[in-house]
């Protein structure tokens, strides 16, 4: 019972994290959700997960589970990079329009030989 | 009528050995030129500004699409007509430009891309041409364009094309971006034949065989974001 309702708070804690993650890439945010819930529902009906786990070539219903965790925990990963990748894009962004901010300031300095000369 | 303003946008990183052949050809053909320096550590920023070009530095590496885009941006600012790209590493040709910015004319396009298949390909390494070919066939699944090449930085487009392009792919995706990018404007493209020459200096500095995976993933990463 004690190992169910952390598994209980652990999944619903992603599945909270499911929906943040929606909010930048739907898809990913709802394939997060649908194996929380999933992962839930197989937590309090292990007997159902036994049962799946046999329909699709699985010896135990613990390790559609696990398997179930790491694909979960893949989908995060690959949210943590799509953010990052985000994070990159705001910073060429900064970066580029420093320069071209720069190139332009360049263009309105007099030229420094002609004012020494 | 005044001539048309022709930009050639060219991004570098290291690449102070091959720019000045590269800069001057452009000058010779009657284009302006602005550098992209990429956070280069070499002497690209001088050499660039010794050539009488305009130079735009990024405060550190971005990656060639990220130039291309600021040197897209900075030549629609100074109100170009057409806006041209070429690589540095001079394994592009600055001689074709002339050809492309006339097929922009005469089949009333908005962007020319250079294809090395049908014009020339020197030296090029029989495993380059495979994973090209391959990557071809992709581009034309993926974007529905029936270009004969693909990631050839050799092109010119019309002020209302440049205007529609903005890369999002820093890297080496952007050249498939660009393709998706064309293909989702709606306007006209042209393939012009054009002469790629393939050195160790450019090999070395171009995109590996097991770029063509990153690329992949990148451009998968990109469809997600979007």
């Amino acid at each position: 019972m004690i190992a169910q309702l952390v598994l209980t708070l652990l999944l619903g804690g992603m599945l909270a994290y499911a929906f943040v993650a929606a909010r930048r890439t739907r898809l990913l945010g709802a394939a997060i959700a649908l194996a929380s819930l999933a992962g839930i529902f197989f937590v309090w009906s292990p007997q159902s997960a036994n049962d799946l786990a046999h329909d699709v070539g699985i010896g135990r219903g613990a390790d559609l589970v696990l398997y179930l965790w790491v694909v979960l925990s893949m989908l995060v990963a690959l949210n943590l990079h799509l953010r990052l990748k985000t994070q990159a894009e705001l910073t060429t962004r900064l970066a580029r329009a420093l320069a071209l901010r720069d190139s332009r300031k360049e263009d309105d300095e007099p030229d420094r030989g002609e004012l020494s000369s | 009528m005044r001539n048309p303003a022709v930009w050639v946008v060219v991004p570098a990183f290291n690449e102070a050995a091959t720019l000045p052949f590269v800069l001057g050809r452009i000058r010779l053909n009657g284009c302006r030129a602005v550098c992209v320096d990429d956070g280069s550590s070499d002497a690209t920023a001088a050499v660039a500004r010794s050539s009488g070009c305009d130079l735009v530095i990024h405060p550190f590496n971005l990656g060639q699409g990220a130039a291309i885009q600021t040197g897209i941006e900075y030549a629609l600012d100074r109100g170009a007509d057409y806006v041209c790209t070429l690589d540095a590493d001079g394994q592009h040709d600055p001689d074709d430009l002339p050809r492309l910015l006339h097929a922009l004319a005469a089949h009333n396009a908005d962007f020319a891309l250079g294809s090395r298949f049908l014009g020339t390909a020197v030296d090029m390494p029989a495993g380059r041409r495979a994973l090209l070919s391959a990557a071809t066939r992709f581009t034309r699944l993926t974007t529905g364009l029936p270009v004969t090449d693909t990631h050839n930085g050799i092109r010119a487009m019309t002020r209302r094309g440049a205007a529609r392009i903005a890369l999002r792919q820093n890297r080496m995706a952007h050249a498939s971006e660009m393709l998706m990018l064309i293909r989702r404007s709606g306007l006209p493209m042209v393939e012009v034949p054009v002469t790629v020459t393939y050195t160790a200096y450019s090999l070395n500095k171009g995109q590996s065989s097991s770029s063509a995976l990153r690329v992949l993933a990148e451009l998968a990463a990109g469809l997600l974001r979007s």
